[in-house]
């Protein structure tokens, strides 16, 4: 039995996508390229010489990954129900290849290098599982109430991609994927003591992961007081901070920002709503956060008057990644939770990142011309 | 129920923002703003301090040195191959130095304290990240000349003490600076720009110090050392009129040029200005003047002094064993006779004798301007019993700073203003030599009449002439003055066998233009034995001499002879030495202000012998012989309760 799924809608078969959620993704590329562009000009130029370069790369990602969208939004999106076991086992099998030969960046293990591109499997992952995850819950509808039949082997599946994500090691891509996870389940009609079974597995979990690498603990140090600790680990969110205080409300104008010369590390990718609030201010940070807002109502929306349950399960899973990687972004970049490196969707620069997540707006833009809305 | 869930987080986010960038906003920013700031100090030349004639006592040579900010080189192979041969250095020298990941660096050897012709063909240059600063050494032309009162300057020079710290502001003038919004690496924001401030010299000081007078105190005090060995010697001299301090100087002292490898007390503490201990005896000046002020005495009256004097019960006795009998309150001062100075503070009462005491300006500092003054000791009124109404009148029980004495003595010299004391006289504008502020002499107060304080003086001018302080005695230059020997208390009792003789003197007594004090803590004589009215007095006489001389102050013939110029000479009484050890016989006669001399003959621990013997009337300016031996003879009891000077 699905929750949410109280709803009857009625179905007009051929009618269009949903215009507002692909209004509100152009504006959030739109807005992000522009945003890559400034946070990156200075690092670009300090690098490459080429104040356009990460700007200039990411333009092309939009613009394929636009195309990507419109194309796939015409795709019937039953192909992936079909196809979903080929696709989860090409991603376990890319999380794996990442660790054999993956490239080291930034202290991690995941990436894949391609001659000069570099592509994240842990993002096609992200996609790969929830498919999957939509397919399974859809088939197992009956035995959600059973907690080995119902709850266990999806959660299995999630624990082992995240297993081997915090492999490489990637804590903010493990958070999100079992955030989603959590989402889909809950929707999917899990029951609640199965999640408090969870949350006590994850509590012990979680201290196996600090056993094995106390820096995360440092991390909630410097969480809990990053002035104490102001060139070590409480760096990054107090230059955060410092962007942030220095926007005000109507920040310093687009490209004034100072803290994106050299003093808030990689300003173009986790941080770059830190430099967003420090040229937009206030206004500029909270009219992101309720396009962002728009985004996630117009996908519950396509997910509860899907014609199906993998269709509702799909655009559920989709819609929760997209939220919980920005609750998470913006989370850490205000200082209103630990440290997790994590891109803000649309915005930050990143090619696998924008490809996968405009590919699955493409999936939901497709469940949403299913479903047929009516007003 | 999910979409409210995440409506919610998303709300909580938009709450946290508004927090962040509305609540916290300005003080982030602030934060945020400094740590863009660079800024790369820029120094002018520091000041002189100058003495009264315009010498320097102290002053800095202009030398130009380079700063370089490495960050904002961007040529730094061209950079280094142009200052090279200005600096008399190898390019790879300098390019290593110009290279290193610093803020700033200065540019070792040849960029440091350069000659004005090499700062100019540097400035020439032009070139981007080469600044020209002042890294001056301070120079003593006088080396250890008033030390204590210059002070000394540390790290980028900054006064630390003395008049170098408290006239800091005026000395080191405006700091300049390049001040520029910099990336985290250093280098300049494009497009922001930077702000240049030229630094200003500092100011002169001119002090009130007398160069010869000074060199006159500080040579007396060396012989004093030479001579007694003491822990300390602090003495001051004052021009009376003003309130000017013209001689400060202490021992022992350090080189400033110096100071690092000298010990920290010795430029920490300006003793004359720090130290606090019982003034003896010439506290009694000040009893006298607030007798006479309150009409509580004639100094012609009558009194009759039996050697002790009875208060509450105990009997405090005077210096001299027996007494002084019946003598006039004069003569009473002339002796330094305890029991008398106590008649006069009962006459007084305490309420009056301590509101004189305030008045003349114990008890609380003097507003000198240097740093490090001490405040003094006073009873509380309320704590002031007989025994301390009585010890008080004659100089006990009250802690005072030297320049409190000079001060208050100041007074009496003037005509009964105390003034406030001062070092500077004028802050000069070394560019134009104008004169930027002059110190005019403060008067704190009205203490006591003129016609009261020319009384105290004739008194004071007679103790020289006739009584205890006759080594001060110089023709011509009608000295007055007062000795006073002080025991040192030391954790709430008195330290046996440690003492502070002095003597605080005026010349000429009907119009003084000077007051001198001086203090010698805890003397060793060389020879053994000297009487305490034969140490402090002499050098007193000295500087008074030779500063009168220095200020052309015409000798006169209308003052007090000695009286042994005339037949009845008063005799002095010698004390008995027989029977008391080296260090006990040393006690007894650093407390005893009569003028004898002592030459002491044998080996051995103890006095066995003396001639002329105990008790015997000799004429000042006599000598003792004492006889040294291995016997002891059964040892007389020291009693020294109340001291005598």
């Amino acid at each position: 039995m699905l929750r949410s799924m109280s709803a009857s809608p009625k179905r007009t078969p051929g009618s269009s996508p949903d215009f507002t959620l692909i209004g509100v993704i152009l504006l959030l590329l739109a807005f992000g390229v522009t945003m890559v562009h400034s946070a990156s000009s200075i690092i670009s130029a300090t690098r490459f010489q080429d104040a356009f370069y990460f700007s200039k790369r990411q333009a092309l990602w939009a613009l394929m990954g636009v195309g990507l969208m419109i194309w796939l939004s015409r795709v019937d999106y039953h192909v992936w129900r079909r196809h979903a076991p080929k696709i989860a086992l090409a991603s376990y099998a890319l999380l794996v290849l990442v660790l054999v030969v993956g490239v080291n960046r930034g202290g991690s293990k995941a990436w894949l290098g391609i001659g000069s591109l570099g592509i994240q499997p842990s993002e096609f992952a992200k996609l790969g599982l929830v498919m999957f995850l939509a397919h399974l819950l859809a088939e197992s509808k009956d035995r959600m109430h059973s907690f080995w039949r119902g709850f266990v082997p999806p959660m299995g599946l999630a624990l082992v991609a995240v297993g081997l994500i915090m492999l490489e090691p990637d804590l903010g891509q493990s958070v999100v994927i079992m955030g989603t996870t959590l989402i889909m389940l809950f929707v999917a009609g899990t029951r609640w003591s199965h999640l408090a079974t969870l949350l006590g597995a994850g509590v012990v979990g979680f201290a196996g992961l600090v056993a094995i690498a106390p820096y995360r603990m440092d991390r909630i140090y410097a969480f809990l007081d990053p002035w104490k600790y102001p060139l070590g680990k409480g760096y990054q969110i107090i230059q955060s901070l410092y962007a942030l205080g220095s926007g005000g409300i109507l920040g310093l104008g687009l490209g004034q920002s100072r803290q994106k010369f050299l003093y808030l590390p990689e300003p173009q990718t986790d941080f770059i709503f830190s430099i967003v609030g420090e040229e937009l201010g206030l206004l500029g940070t909270v009219s992101v956060l309720l396009l962002f807002a728009v985004l996630i109502w117009r996908g519950i929306r396509t997910a509860l008057y899907a014609p199906d349950d993998f269709g509702t399960l799909l655009a559920t899973g989709i819609t929760g990644m997209i939220a919980v990687q920005v609750l998470i972004n913006i989370g850490v970049v205000t200082g209103s939770i630990p440290a997790t490196g994590i891109t803000l969707p649309f915005i930050s620069y990143g090619g696998s990142s924008l490809t996968l997540l405009l590919s699955g707006v493409g999936i939901l833009l497709n469940i949403s011309k299913q479903a047929g809305m009516v007003e | 129920m999910l979409l409210f869930g995440l409506f919610a987080a998303i709300g909580a986010l938009i709450g946290r923002l508004a927090y962040v960038q509305g609540w916290q906003a300005a003080w982030l920013s602030n934060l945020a703003k400094q740590s863009w700031d660079r800024t790369v100090p820029l120094s002018g030349i520091r000041g002189s301090i100058l003495a009264s004639d315009g010498q320097p006592l102290t002053y800095t040579a202009s030398a130009p040195t380079i700063v370089a900010v490495p960050s904002q080189i961007k040529d730094k192979a061209g950079t280094a191959a142009k200052l090279a041969p200005i600096l008399h250095m190898s390019v790879d020298s300098v390019l290593r130095q110009i290279s290193q990941r610093e803020l700033m660096v200065y540019i070792r050897p040849g960029g440091r304290q350069m000659s004005e012709e090499q700062a100019n063909a540097v400035r020439k240059l032009e070139l981007p990240g080469i600044y020209l600063t002042e890294d001056g050494k301070r120079a003593y032309p006088y080396g250890s000349l008033a030390a204590q009162v210059l002070g000394i300057t540390g790290y980028d020079n900054v006064g630390l003490t003395g008049l170098e710290k408290q006239y800091n502001s005026v000395l080191s003038g405006k700091k300049g600076g390049i001040t520029f919004y910099a990336k985290a690496n250093g280098e300049l924001i494009p497009g922001e720009g930077q702000s240049v401030v030229e630094p200003t010299d500092g100011d002169n000081i001119k002090t009130t110090l007398n160069l010869q007078i000074q060199q006159f105190v500080e040579r007396e005090i060396e012989q004093a050392v030479a001579a007694y060995h003491p822990d300390s010697v602090t003495a001051i001299v004052e021009n009376p009129k003003t309130g000017a301090i013209l001689a400060m100087a202490n021992y022992p002292t350090f080189n400033p040029a110096d100071w690092r490898s000298a010990d920290p007390s010795t430029y920490n503490r300006n003793l004359a200005i720090w130290q606090t201990f019982e003034p003896g005896s010439t506290f009694k000046i000040v009893t006298l003047a607030a007798a006479l002020q309150e009409d509580k005495v004639n100094l012609n009256d009558r009194f009759y002094d039996p050697g002790y004097y009875e208060v509450a019960g105990h009997r405090i006795r005077c210096w001299k064993a027996g007494g002084h009998g019946s003598e006039s309150f004069l003569n009473v001062v002339e002796n330094s006779c305890n029991p008398g100075f106590i008649a006069l503070g009962e006459r007084l009462g305490k309420e009056s004798l301590f509101s004189y005491i305030r008045a003349f300006g114990f008890g609380q500092k003097t507003g000198i301007d240097l740093p490090g003054e001490g405040n003094g000791i006073l009873f509380k009124l309320s704590q002031v019993g007989p025994l301390e109404l009585a010890t008080t009148a004659f100089g006990q029980g009250v802690s005072v700073t030297p320049i409190q004495q000079v001060m208050a003595v100041g007074a009496v010299a003037n005509g009964g203003k105390l003034m406030k004391p001062y070092l500077v006289s004028e802050i000069i504008d070394p560019d134009t030599g104008r004169v930027v502020s002059v110190t005019k002499p403060t008067v704190v107060r009205q203490v006591i009449s003129p016609q009261v304080a020319a009384e105290v003086r004739a008194a004071l001018e007679s103790v020289v002439a006739n009584g205890s302080g006759t080594r001060a005695y110089r023709e011509g230059y009608r000295i007055a003055g007062k000795t006073g020997t002080a025991q040192v208390a030391k954790n709430g009792r008195y330290e046996p066998g440690h003492y502070i003789v002095s003597f605080i003197g005026m010349a000429p007594a009907n119009d003084p233009a000077l007051v001198c004090y001086v203090a010698i803590d805890n003397p060793h004589p060389e020879h053994g034995i000297v009487f305490g009215g034969v140490i402090a007095a002499p050098i007193v006489g000295n500087i008074l001499d030779d500063g009168l001389r220095e200020l052309g102050v015409p000798p006169q013939t209308q003052g007090l002879k000695k009286k042994y110029r005339y037949p009845e000479v008063p005799p002095v009484t010698v004390p008995n030495f027989v029977g008391l050890t080296m260090k006990e016989a040393q006690n007894l006669a650093l407390q005893n202000s009569a003028n004898l001399r002592v030459q002491v003959l044998g080996q051995g621990d103890v006095i066995i012998a003396q001639a002329p013997a105990g008790g015997a009337q000799v004429e000042p300016g006599s000598t003792i012989r004492l006889y040294r031996g291995q016997k002891a003879p059964s040892t007389n009891q020291v009693a020294a309760f109340a001291l005598g000077g």
